[in-house]
């Protein structure tokens, strides 16, 4: 048994199985991450999604239901991402070798990371874009930055307003500056189910280390250096902020 | 293996260097053209593995301003984009199909010895 859904694909009607859904809608996001930034953006993925509404029907053959055969098959005949750059004669090389062996990132975009998120996720963001290991050290520097004069929350709002919360899994990739390519993607959502997982241990432990000290819990701002004091150097953040006034957010 | 893939990638760089040539000459040809039709042409003679692989090139074509499209009415579904050449693809096409002469003889000129001693 399985469920169906209703779609509208480059303007035919279909009824698909949901996890030929599932796979069709991951493809076409794919595709629509790696279109983003180029001419034409909007008429290449329209143009794809009607190619393969048109195959869809081919196949089909009077079938009602698109099934996850159905999918792979005609996702099997437009190719990957990896195959359409192929083809593109002033496309640049560099994303190529760069996925590889050297560490190079190109294409990269600066999203808020909900993932490793203290406050905004704007300092994770940025430590992402950096290609930073630990956002602890962009913390740091916004932490400094503040005491000098306060200038720091004002740009801390500010990107917190205007850059974009990396929401889907392509997103986290552009941010990080790697291919969207189904592979990636498959990785992207294995690394969250780890983070998940390992998010519910962190939240119990910090839980448990905030009602030993109530007293710290009452003094504390927000979220913000909570989860750098509980991974790194808690006695050193601790110190580096009396001036936590500043930090109403 | 390592001549396998050296192989496919030079395939590929080649491919990708006439295929723009192919896909104005088929528009030419027809015309006015379907982009589902050229693929078909496109495979015939197979030029095209990924069929996905044509609509940036089409795209590019017109942000070139050497195609353009007309909607057309279609008997089954929505209506469907047909590219056609502009002037100034005309006269690409025609100095492309120039080098492309150059290029043949270019090629047969240096690989002929290659044949008669084989």
């Amino acid at each position: 048994m399985n469920k169906i859904s209703n779609i509208n694909l480059g303007g035919f009607p279909f009824t698909i199985d949901e996890d030929a859904y599932e796979a069709l809608d991951k493809y076409l996001k794919t595709i629509h991450q790696h279109f983003r930034n180029s001419e034409g953006y909007e008429e290449i993925t329209t143009d794809i999604e009607t190619r393969m509404a048109e195959l869809f029907q081919e196949k089909l053959e009077g079938r009602p239901i698109v099934t996850l055969p159905d999918v792979k098959n005609v996702i099997a005949i437009m190719g990957t991402p990896e195959d359409f750059g192929a083809a593109e004669p002033f496309a640049e090389e560099i994303p190529r070798s760069s996925s590889g062996k050297f560490k190079i990132k190109t294409g990269k975009r600066l999203f808020r990371d909900p993932e490793h998120e203290a406050i905004a996720g704007v300092c994770s963001g940025i430590a992402a874009y950096f290609g930073i290991q630990d956002p602890l050290w962009v913390r740091l520097a916004f932490i400094l930055f503040a005491l000098t004069g306060g200038f720091a929350l004002v740009v801390y709002i500010v990107l917190w307003a205007v850059v974009p919360k990396a929401d889907s899994a392509s997103d986290r990739l552009a941010m990080r500056g790697e291919p969207a390519n189904v592979e990636n993607i498959s990785k992207i959502i294995e690394e969250e189910l780890e983070h998940v997982s390992k998010r519910v241990s962190e939240l119990g432990e910090e839980l448990k280390s905030e009602f030993a000290s109530k007293k710290k819990l009452s003094q504390r701002p927000l979220a913000k250096p909570k989860k750098a004091g509980t991974t790194r150097t808690p006695s050193g953040i601790l110190s580096v902020r009396p001036l936590p006034k500043g930090f109403m957010f | 293996m390592k001549v396998q893939n050296l192989l496919e990638n030079t395939k590929q760089q080649m491919r990708k260097g006439i295929l723009e040539l192919c896909i104005l000459s088929i528009i030419s040809d027809e015309g006015e053209a379907y982009p589902s039709d050229i693929i078909t042409r496109l495979q015939e003679s197979e030029l095209i593995v990924a069929q996905g692989t044509m609509y940036p090139l089409l795209a590019r074509l017109k942000g070139a301003g050497l195609l353009d499209y007309t909607w057309k009415e279609s008997d089954a579904g929505p209506p469907r984009k047909y590219y056609a050449l502009t002037e100034i693809g005309n006269q690409f096409l025609d100095g492309l199909m120039a080098t492309w002469g150059q290029l043949v003889e270019a090629v047969t000129h240096s690989t002929k010895n290659l044949k008669a001693n084989k």
